[in-house]
């Protein structure tokens, strides 16, 4: 029973970090760039304003349209549910493991390309190519790179990962791990849309990706999209951050150590925040055909780390 | 202490390896030099721990000559040719900057089956980088393969030759001093009679593009 009540409260914490996450980074950014910044809790009116205001649809929209942000945020939701957040062997382990996550995940990116193409839009259309182009490299890099830690794990349950890494710290520094998290964080780089690859803050047509796919969205289904991607910026960190560097997690289910497990949770996370926030104050972005050498870069590296974790073992 | 040895190595290995193949993800000629500089840094940490770990002082003597050669002198001479013959892109390599990425990845998977005999009979602490330094090695000859201008040819030629040096160090914790200052003698000899092919490809072309040389045929 407490396993579950854990389990609803891990999505629950992460719900309502998502938005604090991603006005933090914001926050950041502006101080950086000697801006005053809006609060770090703008997103939560944001959010509150969006699901106030009524829906505004083009006569052409399917219902393809309308049931693609419940698709995305739900798919969003679900993996909150099978990664370690808090603590580490979850009640929920056997019903997903990595390949689950990375393809809900791809779910989620996968409608939300339909519903930028299902109004016909000149802009929708060419934001949902970007993302599919990005997508296609971006994908098989995750799941290499989780494969590499996941060999050195015995298994590719997220937890079992883990509990490994905990065990064995040495681990940790091997140069599988560390190619790995080199690999991962260029593809959240370009998965939830920041810098080298999407500008979150702009709107600007010849660059936009996600903003493009998202641009018929208004009302409470735009209020769910942002909702799910912030979110995936969440998950994304908080994979970064538990995967390879696992300690502070709970692995006994005490109220001393899910208490450090969540203040060790959100300060890894505003590390990882700080750390985007810097990169993204200092690199341009990519021009888009240099978008698939960057990926291609991380597809390499995460190559690199499954032939290390694999013949090292 | 051997697990952190084997671990540092192998680290510090891929650390090198990365350099290299920064390499063929960038375009111009700086960025060359910069990631050849920070190779040959990570080379020469590389040494001192070898020779820390490995109980060998005259390592620290060949890191010093190292530090010297590859990461003050050479990348300084390559800065000056650079500002000589002004940004030298490389923008239309012979195999496009994707595919050689992709390249490199299988090359260094085949550094794996190449030596996986020779790890296997090993038993080196330092065995674990013995693929990614022959790894390197093919890394730096396919940038000379693959990269048009001259002077990315030279700093491809200089980071198979840091391949080479890691693998030599890897595989025998310091070959004796003197065949290591003859060796840093032959790559600034080497270095030099490339810099002079290069000024004269200059003079005679009015650009560094070894596609040019083509012309001679005609």
């Amino acid at each position: 029973m407490t396993g579950y009540l854990l389990e609803f409260s891990q999505a629950l914490l992460a719900l309502l970090l998502a938005p604090m996450l991603a006005g933090f980074v914001r926050w950041v950014k502006a101080r950086l760039q000697n801006r005053r910044g809006a609060p770090i809790w703008q997103p939560y009116f944001e959010l509150a304003k969006l699901f106030g205001k009524d829906v505004v649809m083009s006569n052409n929209a399917s219902w393809l349209f309308r049931v693609a942000p419940y698709i995305v945020f739900a798919s969003a939701l679900a993996v909150t549910f099978l990664i370690p957040l808090i603590a580490a062997p979850l009640p929920f382990d056997n019903i997903g493991d990595l390949l689950v996550v990375v393809y809900l995940l791809l779910l989620g990116t996968f409608f939300l390309a339909l519903a930028g193409l299902d109004t016909g839009t000149a802009f929708g259309g060419m934001g949902s190519s970007r993302e599919m182009t990005v997508a296609a490299i971006a994908e098989p890099t995750i799941a290499l790179s989780i494969f590499s830690l996941a060999l050195g794990a015995g298994s590719t349950n997220l937890s079992h990962i883990v509990v490994a890494t905990l065990t064995n710290p040495g681990v940790a520094l091997s140069p599988g791990h560390l190619l790995a998290f080199a690999a991962i964080f260029i593809v959240s780089l370009a998965e939830t849309g920041r810098l080298p690859v999407d500008n979150p803050s702009t709107h600007l047509e010849l660059t936009m990706i996600h903003e493009a796919m998202i641009l018929e969205y208004s009302g409470r289904y735009l209020a769910l999209i942002e909702w799910a991607s912030w979110l995936k910026l969440t998950i994304f960190f908080a994979l970064l951050a538990n995967l390879f560097v696992p300690w502070g997690l709970a692995t006994a289910l005490t109220p001393a150590a899910l208490a450090i497990a969540v203040v060790t949770l959100i300060l890894k996370l505003a590390i990882l925040g700080v750390v985007v926030a810097v990169v993204e104050t200092r690199i341009a972005k990519l021009r888009l055909f240099r978008v698939p050498e960057l990926l291609g870069m991380s597809f390499v590296l995460a190559l690199l780390a499954v032939t290390s974790s694999f013949l090292l073992k | 202490m051997d697990t952190l040895f084997s671990q540092l190595s192998t680290l510090g290995s891929s650390v090198i390896l990365l350099f290299g193949i920064t390499l063929l993800w960038r375009k111009s000629l700086r960025a060359y030099t910069d990631a050849f500089r920070w190779q040959s840094a990570a080379l020469t940490v590389m040494f001192l721990i070898i020779g820390y770990f490995g109980n060998d002082p005259e390592l620290y003597v060949v890191a010093v000559f190292l530090f010297i050669l590859k990461v003050l002198i050479l990348p300084r001479y390559l800065e000056r040719m650079e500002q000589r013959f002004g940004d030298q892109r490389e923008s239309q390599p012979y195999v496009n900057i994707v595919t050689s990425l992709m390249l490199s990845g299988l090359l260094v998977l085949l550094a794996y089956v190449v030596t996986r005999p020779l790890v296997l009979v090993s038993d080196l602490p330092t065995r674990g980088g013995l693929p990614l330094a022959m790894g390197l090695i093919f890394v730096g000859l396919f940038v000379v393969i693959t990269r048009k201008k001259a002077l990315t040819q030279i700093v491809g030629f200089l980071v198979m030759e840091n391949g080479i040096a890691l693998l030599a160090v890897l595989g025998t914790f310091g070959i004796p001093i003197i065949v290591e200052l003859g060796v840093f003698l032959d790559v600034l000899m080497g270095f030099l009679v490339m810099q002079v092919f290069v000024y004269h490809i200059h003079s005679t072309f009015e650009s560094i593009d070894v596609d040019q040389m083509n012309k001679l045929k005609h």
